[in-house]
């Protein structure tokens, strides 16, 4: 298992610019990502013996083959190759299944690419638009809950930020506020798709979606790609090393029946076990980047990554801790609310980023003295999580 | 096809396609007025979703019962956009005892909830489907 005597090191990564919409198609875009990060990492095409991709993108019908087609295309052999998904985990799970294969020893330099196109126009058919809608929204949000008119994930936090409000008495004012935090971190990230300052102010009357949550509270639904190197411990001195990692995942989807949806169980499980593999405590995070794809859902996970007590995390965001200068920076790319969330790619976007500050690669907006960061994903309304534990050596 | 009856028939095919024996039954219930789920003879515990099988012993051993008719409203909002309902619809978490927490729809205007309200069962015909609903 990764930890800090089995680590596992990060050779280089990048992601594209997130937007609406891919500038070019699913396979030009991925062939950019892949050659940008061999670079990234000066290695060999010939160097990767084992692949690992995400499906690409909710806007187009599935494929079963698209590792296998892939791997053609980008003319690679390798002794590992699989396509990945669990949900908003995705290209978590791919890292971490690459992570560990690295680790038995079956491979020693692993490729993972993630790509997402999420924001589809309407087609021109809406009959045919209308009829895989239905069958859609009951693939993914299962017999019970679909009829209801669910479209979206909106609505499920929606009702969490609602109890949260209610169980820890936290004004609407304080939670907005995380928007407008993670937009200015954004405004520093040319890659970031939403970059122009907002206030408080613009969060409340910006157009309410499913209340209390308003457009601004959100994250888009954005396309991108990414690609990350991981390699072996080599004990070579001056890299970023993967220390740890936890995971775990509930019986539930989306609504818990039993359970809190303010305290999630998977957040608080799978950073207790990354914090124990390596070594590391909540307090020694210089930067982290979490999967708060709301406003209230950004402070939920703080308090259960262990960053803030239950209904306080939001304190951090007004007195500067979670910013440049403060005690950990979160979401320095501007977070899903701003940078953008291609769901499939933002776990692997989120270790780019983070492994950019421990490796001083984002010039101006790099976290100064960044030695140790976080990296955070879920699925579903969290109920299952994972966490990753970076370090500079 | 109009719009209305493609909404229909897919989410028929919908809720075949990605339901199971028990989807079918819990829905036959509903156009009936009975709100059901199953029960584990063996666990003597019944749980939501219903399932044909235990998902706490994996046994078979499963009758229907009837659900709680009334319940405690845990959370609510409002759907911006919905397909099946026009807008704004308002959708909420409701606490059944013995059951647990699910996901209904609150017939009553958004303004006039609050959390923790006593709410009973109700139904509604949405078109080829009845769903059940919380009324305060």
């Amino acid at each position: 298992m990764i930890s800090k005597q089995n680590r596992v090191r990060i050779l280089g990564g990048v992601y594209t610019k997130f937007q609406k919409s891919l500038p070019k198609s699913i396979r030009e875009v991925t062939f950019e990502v892949f050659k940008e990060a061999l670079k990234d990492a000066g290695i060999q095409k010939e160097d990767i013996d084992g692949l690992y991709v995400t499906p690409p993108g909710l806007a187009g019908p599935p494929s079963f083959m698209h590792a296998c087609e892939l791997i053609e295309y980008l003319g690679l052999s390798t002794k590992t190759l699989s396509m990945i998904e669990c949900g908003g985990c995705t290209s978590a799970i791919a890292m971490r299944a690459a992570a560990e294969d690295i680790l038995s020893g079956r491979i020693n330099t692993a490729c993972v690419i993630a790509l997402d196109w999420r924001a589809a126009d309407i087609p021109e058919d809406f009959e045919y638009f209308l009829k895989y809608a239905v069958l859609m929204q009951t693939c993914l949000y299962g017999v019970y809950d679909a009829p209801y008119g669910i479209g979206a994930p909106i609505p499920y936090y929606a009702m969490s930020a609602q109890r949260y409000m209610y169980e820890f008495n936290v004004p609407y004012e304080k939670i907005a506020n995380v928007a407008v935090v993670l937009r200015k971190h954004a405004e520093r990230n040319p890659l970031a798709e939403y970059r122009t300052s907002i206030t408080v102010e613009d969060v409340k009357s910006s157009r309410e979606l499913s209340p209390p949550l308003r457009l601004l509270d959100c994250s888009p639904f954005s396309s991108g790609a990414g690609c990350i190197i991981f390699g072996k411990d080599d004990g070579k001195k001056d890299g970023v090393y993967i220390t740890g990692c936890g995971e775990f995942h509930h019986s539930s989807h989306f609504i818990n029946s039993a359970e809190s949806i303010t305290r999630f169980i998977s957040v608080r499980k799978a950073a207790q076990q990354a914090y124990e593999l390596s070594g590391k405590k909540p307090q020694e995070l210089d930067v982290a980047e979490i999967y708060g794809v709301f406003t209230a859902t950004e402070l939920m996970i703080l308090e259960g990554l262990g960053l803030a007590e239950e209904g306080k995390a939001w304190v951090g965001f007004e007195d500067g801790s979670w910013t440049y200068g403060g005690k950990t920076v979160v979401d320095p790319s501007g977070g899903r609310l701003s940078l953008g969330h291609p769901a499939a790619v933002t776990p692997l976007a989120e270790m780019v980023e983070v492994y950019g500050h421990l490796s001083e690669k984002w010039g101006e907006r790099n976290v100064k003295n960044a030695k140790t960061g976080l990296v955070h994903a879920e699925h579903g309304m969290l109920n299952g999580g994972i966490v990753f534990i970076l370090e500079r050596d | 096809m109009e719009l209305s009856e493609i909404i229909k028939s897919y989410t028929q095919k919908a809720l075949e396609h990605y339901g199971d024996s028990a989807t079918k039954k819990f829905y036959e219930f509903l156009s009936n007025k009975e709100f059901k789920t199953t029960k584990c003879k063996k666990c003597e515990k019944p749980f939501f979703p219903p399932r044909p099988f235990c998902p706490h012993c994996l046994g078979e051993d499963i009758e229907w019962v009837d659900m709680p008719k009334k319940g405690k409203l845990y959370a609510f909002t409002q759907q911006e956009r919905s397909l099946r309902f026009g807008k704004p619809d308002v959708i909420g978490i409701v606490e059944l005892e013995g059951i647990g927490k699910i996901l209904t729809r609150i017939n009553a205007p958004f303004e006039s909830l609050k959390i923790g309200m006593e709410l009973h069962l109700d139904f509604i015909d949405v078109g080829g489907l009845i769903l059940h609903q919380f009324t305060p």
